[in-house]
């Protein structure tokens, strides 16, 4: 541990930790924009200037060193004994005095140089480090009169367009695409004040290669100013109408931490959100754009019931009921229930717990492995388990009862021979195999529990309307063990109902005694009864999750 | 993305003596990304002027993005994006050279080539139109003590006087 004087406080910060850093931990902003926690440090925007002290033997005194230096590269460690500062301290240094104040301020005057200040119509205004440093260490004025430098705006690649005006060549996206994505489109035409961010294209502008990698989409969201905009998301809202909620990215077995950023009437954008052992702070392009099903107008918003050979809508009374009577004269080896690597723990343990407190039985299903694709980067995997709780599902459906869980082909065998079969799905899209499609059309009375209208749906002699991840509660584990909370935004569309309410009320229609209120409720009794799950509760979870004892994958 | 890739119908390479300079080449520096430069002037002289397909080519060899090629490629002035004429005419604009009267250089060249200068992203502009003569500015030829100086493709001339001017055009 080095300690450090910075400004008036004494702090103690691990050895290799940078100023930057440093003061962030102690509540002190250094502004930075070509400085990245995730990226290389050029240290070319200049902005991160502090101001070293050092001791100035001739005086026999401890003095601001002749020049200030940049925080980002600036890096704290303990100092030999005969070089510590005032006999004590590995390094001084100040982040407030007047010369890192002024030259701030100047770094900034420079940097507006060119820019077109058009904030009113900017999309990354409320979240832009240009206009909040501007506002917190800039000058009032420019003295700037030439002309400014309008290059043109363009087209990157399939969701990111350059406004390149409003650049400040901090170069992270650069960076990003070089370290982290590895596939290198982006760099810089022309040379200094006309220095441009661009993909490789020939001389009248038609490119060679566009930035469409899966991780493209991170550009976005370090660039620090408003020159990378996001397709999606343009003139969509501004961002601080937006509500947060930490939550876990469905959209494969990765599990990366996101903010679910939503207004009343849907999900507007997922960011990632730091996570040092999973997604560090990135998200690929699958999980980030993949959140539209949820706002989609063909959502279930009914329960429908298939009457004369069509689905038709009705209400849960009904739905329910037609199911209840179905079930109750039915022997248990007839009925199969599966559960879904889509839903949360807390839906597959009510799940499991219906099927064997009131069905009797213990052999169910998973319904998982949407077939996908890996991708492996330098610093990023995407799975090619899309769905995002496979692990945590195939634990809570066999192991809280001793429960037989059935996959692929055991699975689609048994569905085959099952007279009833009650099936939770909840994926965006799930295509079906041929054998899967003869096993369910065989089932004489489906029942499906899904999201949208899909190929399981068709077949289906009940479907129940069920909720996405952005519209409950509960906790997901991860292909590395990971167990991890999504959080409830925005409110389900229609009479849907968050998926383990239904399966507790189709319980008490069958006459079981299920009492859950609230999905952290639920996890206090996976805690309980599931192995290795004794710390999942909501509250030891909170917003960094929690690994499993288990699981050193 | 409403534009299309480019599609590079004639791939370039190196002919066989380009391809021996190169391999002698790469072997000079630590990594082949070092090569970056001297690599570009010869696939230049080659092919006349920088084209994607050439960006393509020497990214292959040098196992770097296109990107970074582009990047090199736009950031010197020597490296021509587009066709230039046949001799290329710099003139040294810098301190010394406009002491010594560059400007009348110019204008005697345009007048005697009947062309305007290019500009950096329009060589066109410059280009006469039987394709023979580039004319462009440029910054320092390191060549002061000898102001004012033009560099004809490879060959620096200086002392510049008006009839001398005329010689070295005619002579070419």
């Amino acid at each position: 541990m080095a300690f450090v004087k910075l400004n008036d406080l004494e702090i103690e910060v691990e050895d290799g930790t940078n100023v930057v850093e440093a003061a962030r931990e102690h509540g002190i902003e250094v502004p930075h924009y070509c400085y990245h926690p995730g990226l290389s440090r050029p240290a070319n925007c200049r902005m991160c200037l502090v101001e070293p002290h050092v001791f100035f033997p001739p005086a026999g005194a401890i003095v601001p060193d002749r020049q200030l230096a940049t925080g980002c590269t600036t890096v704290l460690r303990t100092a030999p004994p005969d070089r510590k500062l005032d006999g004590k301290y590995d390094f001084i240094v100040r982040t407030d005095s007047e010369r890192v104040k002024k030259a701030r301020a100047d770094i900034l005057e420079f940097l507006l140089v060119h820019h077109p200040l058009d904030c009113p119509v900017c999309d990354q205004a409320g979240e832009c480090d240009l206009q909040d440093y501007s506002h917190r260490h800039g000058h009032d004025k420019s003295r700037y009169l030439e002309v400014k430098n309008v290059p043109p705006k363009k087209d990157l690649g399939p969701d990111v367009l350059l406004y390149a005006t409003r650049c400040v060549v901090c170069t992270r996206c650069i960076r990003f695409a070089d370290e982290v994505s590895g596939t290198g489109e982006l760099g810089l035409v022309h040379r200094g004040s006309h220095d441009e961010i661009d993909i490789p294209r020939s001389h009248e502008g038609v490119p060679l290669q566009v930035l469409d990698n899966k991780l493209a989409g991170n550009v976005v969201d370090i660039c620090p100013v408003g020159a990378l905009i996001s397709k999606d998301f343009l003139f969509k809202s501004r961002p601080w109408f937006l509500e947060k909620a930490n939550s876990v990215c469905s959209g494969c077995s990765v599990g990366c931490n996101i903010t679910v950023e939503y207004k009343a009437d849907g999900v507007y954008r997922l960011k990632p959100r730091f996570h040092e052992d999973i997604n560090q702070h990135w998200i690929c392009d699958d999980g980030r754009l993949g959140y539209h099903y949820v706002n989609s107008d063909d959502r279930l918003q009914l329960p429908l019931k298939r009457v004369d050979d069509a689905l038709t809508p009705t209400h849960w009374a009904d739905a329910l009921a037609t199911i209840t009577e179905k079930l109750s004269d039915i022997e248990t080896e007839d009925i199969v229930v599966i559960g879904s690597a889509q839903g949360t723990n807390e839906d597959n343990y009510v799940l499991q717990q219906f099927a064997h407190d009131v069905l009797k039985t213990t052999q169910l299903g998973l319904f998982g492995q949407l077939p996908g694709e890996a991708h492996k980067f330098p610093q990023f995997t995407i799975e090619a388990d899309k769905n995002p709780n496979t692990a945590g599902a195939r634990t809570i459906l066999g192991s809280a009862n001793g429960n037989t869980v059935l996959e692929g082909d055991a699975l689609w065998e048994k569905v085959s021979s099952a007279k009833v079969v009650y099936l939770v799905s909840g994926a965006p899209e799930r295509p079906l195999e041929d054998a899967e499609k003869a096993a369910l059309e065989s089932v004489d009375f489906l029942v499906v529990q899904d999201v949208l209208p899909s190929e399981v749906t068709q077949f289906a002699d009940v479907v129940l309307p069920g909720t996405t991840f952005a519209e409950k509660d509960g906790t997901f584990t991860n292909s590395t063990g990971w167990v991890q909370r999504i959080r409830k935004t925005i409110d389900p569309p229609g009479e849907a109902r968050v998926d383990w309410e239904i399966t507790q009320q189709l319980a008490k229609q069958l006459g079981g005694e299920m009492n859950y209120h609230f999905a952290g409720e639920i996890a206090l009794e996976i805690a309980e009864n599931v192995p290795g799950y004794a710390d999942a509760t909501h509250q030891k979870i909170g917003d960094a999750g929690i690994k499993l004892a288990d699981s050193d994958q | 993305m409403s534009d299309e890739l480019i599609q590079i119908e004639t791939p370039f390479a190196f002919n066989e003596e380009n391809q021996r300079e190169f391999n002698a080449l790469i072997g000079r520096y630590p990594v082949k990304e070092a090569a970056m430069l001297p690599t570009l002037h010869l696939a230049q002289r080659q092919a006349g002027y920088i084209t994607p397909a050439v960006m393509k080519y020497v990214a292959e060899q040098l196992e770097v993005s296109v990107m970074k090629v582009k990047d090199v490629v736009t950031f010197y002035p020597m490296f021509f994006e587009e066709p230039v004429g046949e001799y290329v005419i710099r003139v040294c604009h810098t301190l010394p050279c406009a002491l010594r009267d560059c400007k009348g250089v110019l204008e005697h060249l345009k007048a005697k080539l009947d062309t305007d200068i290019a500009a950096e992203t329009n060589l066109a502009k410059g280009t006469t139109p039987d394709g023979k003569f580039t004319l462009m500015k440029v910054e320092c030829l390191a060549s002061c003590d000898v102001a004012p100086v033009i560099m004809v493709n490879d060959d620096l001339y200086k002392n510049l006087t008006p009839e001398k001017i005329d010689e070295i055009i005619d002579n070419l």
